[in-house]
């Protein structure tokens, strides 16, 4: 398992972390760290501080992320991504889409 | 109950116990062969196929373990039958050593008859399935196959100028998820682009025929490459599923102009390269990749960039960059550039680069689809793009025009002011107004260049009041062009409480000749006019010495033209245009 999920003890955070690579295999798991949560105004953090590489099925992936945050109305944060995978998001203009912090 | 006649194979050296399990699936309605040892029970395997193997363990010359290891090792999508072994050992480490082997089930002795036609009922389950699976990957290898025919039909083999771009196309799959495409605008324009949809195989590569319509067709109709982005945006923002984008690439190389336009939408940096292979420009990603947003971002602009007959333009997809060796290092951007810079001396970019990335990567296995276009900025428009009228013919037809008095078939006016000035570009209106009256043609081409050039003037010098002096530098049109844009925006909040309307109005009159056809065209403009005579010998003394990088338009026009005349101080411009009809010529 590398998708990890924790809701912060206020129940206000739910963040998603990923270790190592960030790619297609993960999808299934991806998808499972959120899509039962449908608490509304939560926020979601995705933490890529220990993703070392991510391709664009990734990328979808992350959309797929936002599609969910906005229908519960929540709010989307990327976090930490380091510079190879903060190279991808750039490429993809993502920062024009949703906060990377 | 089988509905044809399967085939069991029993290899046993009991002769008895292969006559009982014999006629038990004989009563089942079986055909059996027996082989009475472990290489002939391989040896048949593979001469008659059989649906069930049933397996001794203890047999004379091969046991049944190592006959089953064989007929596993060479069991591949044509020839999978399950396999059972019986025997009378009935520990665990045997019924162990009987799955490793790769045995599909075992049955201990004694069993009933019952217990075995049952065991055999469901062996048959699975050797059903294999089958169902069997056709079911031939039937969708072949669709496949077929799919990526079309595919690769519809989408390279239309691209124009093949023989003139260098092209880099490696799928990781049978189908690609990249695309590749060129498209002639009628004003000799040439459009590219390079995509890259999410992920690679049949789903990814499912967007690219849309895309690939609308590109020709618009870049035919002449529409800009702004455009094409905004429809083809539009268009996958509805078809696409949400994780599914497509990165792209898109530019117009204008040799008129001198300029590229570019927009890199979710590709690695894209290329400007002189004749050293210097890098003159590098364009980075400006929007997200198409297909997230319902709109383009209304603050992205097209790169604007002046371009050396001698420049090369190069997109590539992330499969380069991310291209990973057996150490696990990617090629990165260092390595390309090296690649082209010797491939420009060697004079094949895409050869060169593709040399060196499986100089690279060895035998790792190719984990995206590689793409690149290496597009070259000269000598898009040789003379047979654009028909030119021999002078005795037109004189000829002018002379018929004057003596005889042609009917009208009919006339259309177009009206634009304000607001629509900036945002809509009439001219592909109007052609296909034409198209649809008097049917597609060559013809077109020319008339589409006359009616383009005569409009962007008399909305740029006439309605704009821009001076073609700004372009006189090789950087100028950068300027022009941020100046136009300004002015455009302009207009559009001026429309209200402004005593002087801006307006361009157009008006076509057709008249059907013999063997072709005449139009007039008359464009007038709201501008203060200009001193023609004065505009028209300047322009031909530095057309004439070389110097002046504005005016190529008209003198184009005059020379499609079989009259010119500028009347109303120049606010108002004439044109006629005639043409024969193209079997005639032949």
């Amino acid at each position: 398992m590398t998708v990890y999920s924790k809701i912060s003890e206020d129940g206000k955070q739910l963040t998603i972390s990923i270790e190592e690579r960030f790619d297609f295999s993960l999808h299934q798991q991806f998808r499972a760290a959120y899509h039962d949560n449908v608490t509304p105004d939560l926020t979601y953090i995705l933490d890529l501080s220990k993703t070392d590489y991510m391709d664009s099925s990734a990328l979808g992936m992350i959309l797929l992320l936002k599609d969910h945050v906005q229908l519960h109305t929540g709010t989307l944060i990327i976090d930490k991504p380091n510079d190879t995978v903060n190279k991808i998001l750039e490429i993809a203009q993502f920062h024009r889409l949703m906060t990377i912090t | 109950m089988p509905s044809s006649k399967n085939l069991v194979l029993i290899v046993d050296d009991s002769k008895v116990q292969c006559k009982v399990l014999s006629a038990l699936l004989e009563e089942d309605n079986y055909r059996v062969i027996v082989a009475n040892d472990g290489a002939t029970g391989v040896e048949m395997f593979i001469t008659h196929q059989p649906d069930l193997v049933l397996m001794d363990v203890n047999m004379p010359i091969m046991n049944g373990y190592e006959a089953t290891r064989r007929i596993k090792a060479m069991s591949g999508v044509g020839n999978l039958a399950p396999l059972m072994f019986i025997t009378s050992m009935g520990s665990d480490e045997s019924f162990i050593n009987c799955v490793e082997a790769g045995g599909d089930s075992i049955l201990v002795r004694p069993f009933s008859s019952a217990v075995f036609k049952a065991k055999i009922k469901a062996l048959q389950r699975i050797s059903d399935l294999v089958e169902q699976v069997k056709s079911l990957q031939h039937e969708q290898k072949n669709d496949a196959e077929l799919a990526e025919k079309m595919m690769s039909e519809v989408i390279e083999s239309r691209n124009y100028g093949l023989d003139r771009i260098g092209i880099i196309k490696k799928p990781a799959a049978l189908f690609s998820g990249d695309i590749q495409l060129s498209a002639l605008c009628p004003n000799g324009n040439i459009h590219v682009l390079l995509g890259d949809f999410t992920g690679h195989g049949l789903r990814s590569s499912i967007g690219a025929i849309p895309i690939t319509e609308t590109f020709r067709v618009m870049t035919k109709k002449g529409f800009s490459i702004s455009d094409i982005i905004m429809q083809i945006n539009s268009q996958l923002y509805t078809l696409l599923p949400g994780d599914l984008f497509f990165a792209a690439g898109f530019a117009c190389i204008s040799e008129h102009e001198k300029s590229a336009y570019v927009l890199n939408a979710g590709l690695p940096d894209a290329y400007l390269f002189n004749e050293q292979a210097d890098i003159k420009h590098q364009f980075s990603s400006k929007h997200p990749p198409l297909g997230i947003l319902p709109e383009i971002l209304s603050d992205v602009q097209l790169d604007i960039i002046n371009i050396h007959p001698h420049d090369r333009l190069v997109f590539l997809t992330d499969g380069i960059i991310e291209a990973r060796n057996q150490e696990g290092e990617y090629f990165g951007s260092q390595r390309f550039e090296t690649a082209v810079k010797e491939g420009v001396i060697e004079g094949d970019i895409a050869k060169n680069i593709q040399k060196k990335l499986a100089d690279f990567c060895k035998n790792t296995e190719q984990e995206d689809d590689i793409s690149l276009v290496d597009i070259p900025c000269c000598s898009w428009v040789n003379n047979n793009d654009i028909t030119v009228i021999s002078s005795n013919l037109s004189d000829e037809l002018s002379e018929l025009d004057n003596s005889l008095s042609i009917p009208l078939a009919w006339s259309y006016h177009l009206h634009l002011t304000g607001k629509l000035l900036k945002n809509t570009n009439p001219i592909p209106l109007v052609m296909n107004q034409i198209n649809d009256l008097e049917g597609a043609g060559e013809h077109w081409q020319s008339l589409y260049t006359i009616l383009t050039e005569l409009f962007v003037n008399a909305l740029d010098h006439g309605v704009l009041k821009l001076d073609s002096a700004l372009k006189n530098s090789p950087e100028g049109f950068s300027s022009y062009f941020n100046e136009r844009t300004q002015r455009l925006n302009l207009l559009q909040e001026n429309k209200q409480g402004n005593a002087h309307e801006d307006f361009v109005r157009i008006s076509l009159q057709y008249y059907p000749l013999f063997q072709g056809g005449k139009m007039l065209i008359k464009i007038k403009d709201s501008g203060v006019g200009f001193n023609v005579l004065k505009v028209i010998k300047t322009n031909s003394q530095l057309l004439n010495t070389g110097m002046s990088l504005s005016g190529r338009g008209i003198n184009i026009v005059d020379q499609l033209c079989d009259t010119l005349e500028y009347q109303e101080d120049g606010t108002l411009v004439i044109a006629s245009y005639i043409w024969r009809n193209k079997q005639v010529l032949d």
